[in-house]
């Protein structure tokens, strides 16, 4: 008797720690995945960086930290860095403006709100190289439906390259990148929308006169750490922006819309010296890891501050 | 908001998302002549740009390429994915490292990984193939795939999994009978998301296929810029093959999208 009561003690225990092996075992593929895919690649490339590399014969021979003193000392290397964070950073305030205020105008839908939603996704579901052609279409100085509409109403008197001239340029990745990404951030604001507690509106609207009061002082104060949480993924994802201005303006005119991964692939691709994009990929990755850092601080506080 | 503003913006919100792609569309139908004046509407319906634009590029291998690798690569990333995450969220292996770690990985550009990874595939004999693409896309949202799993996993009740574990239901079982089929209209989402994120994937692409027999569409796309000046109503045409594919799939499973992208906003 007293075997069976200590078997039966035992026994969730020890299926638990069973258990807990096959989790483990579980896990693997997914943290071998990781590996392969992250890890892996941040060792490959620092070996990559203290070495002369080429596509052809990595490794050829020890280069210290030539390559990082060669990546610092190349202005175009660290204009794209800022150029980068420039667009990452405009685009992530724009979006999160416009992708805020249609979600609010979509949480006041009365009718039709799921079709609204299905048309809203386009852009997000277009591939960024289908996206950067649409936009190219519209631009263009030839047949291009803004130079038409712009000169029909006498704005312009010739047409103009908007992808031709520095700021308009970049203005122009600027815009197609918000047209894309705005819908994301307006579903997930929506959704983050949907979890407040509608009683307090309820209450609010009684003894408050105007929306944008409920907005500012209620809404906006409850929503924030979603909010900071989406701000600080489309921050993330406008760092990786790549194929839209590969086919949008290739970097150009000049370096005006050259970010840091187009610069880094333009220096493996052309110049063929992967020591020099190993260095410069890790001093890009930092610079993005750094930008995350105050808005994850912000959305902590910002969660405590609720609580 | 006064009622009488709501129609007016929601038109012009939905003007600005919608009208590039109503714009293309229309650039398809334009022979040579319209499209030079930048007016919204063909004159005449120019119908021959169809099948010049699969003439002049292997589209049909690219949208065939496109359907291997990301169907496949989705498939990959679920088969990874559904049970590491499972484990890693119900055991809470590896406290919060491990998910910070899986999490953050996603924080690095792409680029990061692009020259290691080319090496590798490359030692491998899997660059300019069908597998290397599926290997890579697999893995390369395994991170998105985790974020999107595991809040679907956290809402699934630990009850029913602890009653099947006291009756001495064996892991696997449990996995297999009991948190797949609850978890399905997470695992659908997150399948559709990893999908549309593998077939809109340029940078590994471009390095990885290297021919017509491997190359996406979003490479063979880039290939129209050579001659672009000629060929605006093809390009137009080729764009919306590739886009159509996933907004047939988006419409058809609207509800697993929307409930995916929207999954973790609330946290």
């Amino acid at each position: 008797m007293p075997n069976a009561v200590s078997e039966l003690k035992a026994a969730p225990r020890k299926s638990l720690r069973a258990g807990r092996h096959i989790a483990w075992l579980a896990a693997m593929p997914m943290i071998m995945g990781i590996g392969v895919f992250a890890l892996y690649p941040f060792a490959y490339l620092i070996a990559l960086a203290v070495t002369d590399s080429s596509l052809a014969r990595p490794f050829q021979e020890w280069a210290g930290f030539a390559n990082f003193a060669d990546a610092l000392s190349d202005e175009l290397f660290v204009g794209s860095v800022w150029r980068s964070a420039l667009l990452a950073l405009l685009s992530t305030a724009t979006a999160m403006v416009l992708g805020t205020a249609v979600a609010l105008l979509l949480d006041k839908a009365v009718r039709g709100r799921d079709l609204i939603r299905t048309l809203i996704l386009l852009p997000l579901l277009t591939p960024p190289v289908t996206a950067a052609i649409m936009w190219q279409l519209i631009l263009m100085p030839q047949g291009g439906w803004l130079n038409a509409v712009l000169m029909d109403l006498s704005v312009i008197s010739s047409p103009v390259s908007f992808l031709g001239h520095p700021t308009s340029a970049f203005a122009s990745v600027l815009m197609v990148d918000v047209w894309q990404w705005s819908p994301f951030v307006a579903l997930m604001v929506y959704a983050a929308l949907q979890t407040l507690p509608g009683e307090v509106f309820e209450a609010s609207r009684l003894d408050v006169r105007s929306n944008w009061t409920v907005f500012r002082f209620i809404t906006l104060p409850m929503l924030l750490p979603a909010l900071l949480g989406i701000a600080v993924l489309k921050l993330v994802i406008s760092f990786k922006v790549f194929d839209l201005i590969f086919v949008l303006t290739a970097g150009g005119p000049g370096q005006a819309t050259t970010v840091s991964s187009f610069y880094i692939y333009r220096v493996a691709i052309q110049q063929f010296d992967i020591g020099l994009a190993a260095a410069q990929t890790l001093l890009f990755a930092v610079v993005v890891g750094l930008a995350t850092v105050p808005f994850t601080i912000a959305h902590d506080k910002s969660e405590e501050k609720l609580s | 908001m006064k009622r009488r503003y709501y129609v007016p913006l929601i038109v012009v919100v939905l003007a600005f998302f919608t009208f590039p792609v109503v714009f293309m569309a229309l650039v398809s139908l334009k022979g040579q002549a319209d499209i030079s004046t930048g007016d919204v509407f063909p004159t005449v319906l120019f119908w021959q740009n169809y099948p010049a634009a699969f003439e002049s590029v292997a589209l049909a291998k690219y949208l065939r390429n496109s359907a291997i690798v990301a169907t496949c690569g989705a498939a990959l990333t679920l088969i990874i994915a559904v049970p590491a995450t499972h484990a890693i969220v119900r055991f809470g292996l590896g406290k919060a490292w491990l998910p910070a770690t899986i999490l953050g990985t996603y924080v690095a550009p792409p680029i990061v990984a692009l020259f290691p990874l080319f090496f590798l595939l490359k030692s491998l004999g899997l660059v300019n193939t069908h597998l290397g693409m599926i290997i890579v896309y697999g893995v390369m949202n395994l991170p998105v795939a985790f974020w999107l799993l595991s809040s679907f996993i956290r809402r699934l009740p630990a009850e029913i999994e602890e009653a099947a574990k006291v009756d001495g239901i064996s892991y696997l079982r449990t996995l297999r009978s009991i948190v797949i089929p609850l978890l399905m209209p997470g695992i659908a989402s997150t399948g559709i998301i990893c999908l549309i994120l593998s077939y809109n994937e340029f940078l590994f692409a471009s390095f990885l296929a290297r021919s017509e027999d491997t190359q996406t569409v979003p490479i063979g796309l880039s290939l129209f810029q050579g001659d672009r000046q000629l060929r605006f109503g093809q390009i137009a045409v080729a764009s919306l093959a590739a886009m159509l594919p996933i907004y047939l799939l988006a419409v058809f499973f609207q509800r697993w999208l929307v409930g995916g992208l929207t999954s973790g906003a609330g946290k």
